[in-house]
């Protein structure tokens, strides 16, 4: 059990990191919203969004870390942790074989290939 | 029943078991949400400017949702603290302190899903768009459900085989119409229907007849065959009714009930068809946003919605300020070296322009009616949406669209386009879990007081894993904020 020292340490930081938060979150609608942060050519595109996912995951990784108590935690959370990352990203990673469509790359083939009919034996 | 290790930790695990128990059940979770976020990247990589439905992106009218979406991020990460300042009570057992966290806690749950319920009311209610033939888009308003078709109907004709015909719902005016039966199955020809119940007897009655009728049918077509009768009679039943109108009745479809219309008929969906005239299919639309990605560069000026406007101003409007963000990129590019990428030349950035048909002729004229106009255009100000000093304006024109000329319209709900699918989708059930999480810790909050006397180290665990599943949600909001609003 954690003693009074022990608590009002933990208080102090639940307290940092609410703040930590709430002014994250006014820098991720700055970057949204505010042209200086417009990085790349004028409009939204991929330099703005990486920025923002950075952002954000930052601050995610501040309440797992904290509020979540993932910086000390016992090591079965962590292996359970390990599996769930894996198939997410394989999950994410899934999506990237739609850039690799077998089906649409021949079709494509197929469009600036005139005269592959005669070709073909 | 007493289940084990609810304080103490297991020595195997070194946890005590509802902690491990919420964190398998959060790695399900993630991979949940995993998938759906996968599914977004999906869909947003496979978005072509230019080619696709577009990404709302630039629409001024969705960059006012910004701000309701940053005020629920603060209200979620103030819960979040409260969760753990109500888990650090606990264990300094201070009861009271305890309960005013929690009841902040689940009080942050109420006003997040109230702002959410403002967003989706004003995404499904308020917020429309029409798909020209040309794929030009307009964004705006359409105005008092003008979307449906008004007509006058003398005849209906519908299948006796299946569910009740949905026109009776479209059905306008205090009296059922006086319907007489002119056509049908024989013996219900003549009868008189004078009101919605009668109806619906008339009709499953009816419905009954010919599925008997047609089981007996078959039943002779059958025995005939195996009699060996060389050509047996064919199986007919009469199994559609017409009812004609004592006098034209009035009749105010729903668009996305009905198939096609004409200026003497109607087809709904579900095959009833109803003769009569047509008395007006225009839609009337407070126009916001013009939207040309879709339409060629070549072809934006003479584009079927300058047509539809029908307002020089607005036209000159979109194309000088398209022109201003042109020069912008084109200063970008020199600078930086490279021509502007064809994606860029027909992305949102370059054609999507705000524009302000403003209403013609005197104050009066707008007096009345005009009221939802104000509110309309002063919720579009696109001064939030970074547009500037396009902000001045008065109360809009309602344009008249002719039915001929939309090829698409709705409201900004899923079927809108895959941003809403998606949308609709992750912030649905992102707020589902805030619904649930809040139930559990109001439990734990007004039914906690016995157990706190009996074992408080039981309640505080208890508070940490239902505060575990908690910063999840925020943490899912914390991704969910900027790619839904911002990105």
């Amino acid at each position: 059990m954690a003693d009074a020292h022990d608590l009002t340490k933990t208080k102090k930081s639940f307290a940092a990191v609410g703040i930590a938060l709430l002014v994250f979150t006014v820098v991720t609608v700055t970057i949204g919203l505010a042209p200086i942060f417009d990085f790349g050519p004028p409009g939204p595109d991929g330099m703005d969004f990486v920025l923002g996912l950075a952002v954000a995951t930052f601050k995610a990784s501040l309440v797992a870390l904290i509020f979540m108590h993932l910086n000390h935690e016992k090591g079965l959370i962590y292996k359970i942790l390990l599996f769930t990352v894996l198939f997410a990203l394989g999950l994410m990673i899934l999506t990237l074989f739609a850039d690799i469509d077998p089906i649409r790359e021949q079709f494509d083939t197929l469009q600036t290939t005139r005269g592959w009919l005669t070709e073909k034996p | 029943m007493e289940i084990p290790y609810e304080v103490t930790p297991r020595r195997d695990t070194g946890l005590y078991n509802a902690k491990l128990g919420v964190w398998l059940f959060l790695a399900s979770e993630v991979m949940l949400f995993g998938g759906l976020f996968s599914a977004y990247v999906f869909l947003r990589l496979g978005i072509q400017d230019g080619v696709d439905n577009p990404w709302p992106w630039g629409v001024s009218v969705h960059k006012n949702f910004v701000w309701l979406g940053a005020i629920n991020t603060i209200v979620l990460i103030a819960s979040s603290v409260g969760v753990v300042f109500a888990w650090v009570a606990l264990k300094e057992r201070n009861w009271r302190r305890y309960q005013i966290y929690m009841y902040s806690v689940v009080g942050c749950a109420v006003i997040f899903m109230c702002i959410k319920m403002v967003e989706y009311n004003s995404k499904l209610n308020h917020h429309h768009g029409i798909k020209l033939v040309d794929n030009s888009v307009m964004e705006g308003t359409i105005l008092n459900k003008t979307d449906r078709i008004t007509f006058k109907g003398e005849k209906l004709t519908f299948s006796l085989q299946g569910a009740l015909p949905a026109v009776l719902k479209d059905l306008q005016g205090e009296a059922f119409p006086k319907f007489k039966v002119t056509e049908g199955p024989e013996g219900s020809v003549g009868t008189e229907i004078q009101s919605l119940s009668q109806f619906k007897g008339w009709f499953a009655d009816s419905r009954r007849a010919v599925s008997v009728k047609l089981t007996e049918e078959r039943r002779r077509y059958r025995g005939e065959i195996a009699e060996g009768v060389a050509n047996p009679k064919p199986v007919s039943v009469v199994s559609s009714a017409t009812l004609t109108a004592a006098e034209p009745f009035d009749l105010t479809g729903s668009p996305r009930k009905i198939v096609a219309h004409s200026d003497t008929a109607v087809n709904y969906k579900d095959g009833v068809k109803v003769d009569g005239k047509l008395v007006n299919d225009d839609v009337t639309f407070e126009v916001h946003e013009v939207d040309l990605q879709l339409v060629l560069p070549t072809k934006q000026r003479d584009s079927v919605v300058w047509s539809v406007i029908n307002d020089e101003h607005a036209k000159k409007q979109f194309f000088d300020s398209q022109h201003k963000k042109y020069e912008e990129l084109l200063g970008y590019y020199k600078e930086h070296g490279g021509v502007i990428p064809e994606d860029q030349l027909r992305g949102r950035y370059l054609n999507v322009q705000y524009v302000h048909v403003a209403a013609e002729g005197h104050e009066g004229e707008h007096g009345t009616e005009d009221k939802h106009a104000d509110v309309h255009t002063s919720e579009s100000n696109p001064t939030a949406g970074g547009g500037e000093g396009e902000g001045k304006h008065g109360p809009s024109k309602h344009i008249t669209v002719a039915r001929e000329k939309i090829k698409f319209m709705g409201n900004h709900g899923p079927r809108y386009g895959t941003y809403y699918a998606i949308y609709f989708t992750m912030t649905a059930l992102h707020g589902l879990h805030v619904v649930g999480g809040a139930l559990v810790l109001l439990f734990f909050a007004v039914f906690g007081k016995k157990l706190y006397l009996k074992n408080p180290e039981h309640l505080a665990n208890r508070v940490e894993v239902g505060g575990l599943f908690w910063h999840f949600v925020d943490l899912v909001w914390i991704f969910l904020f900027p790619i839904m609003y911002l990105l």
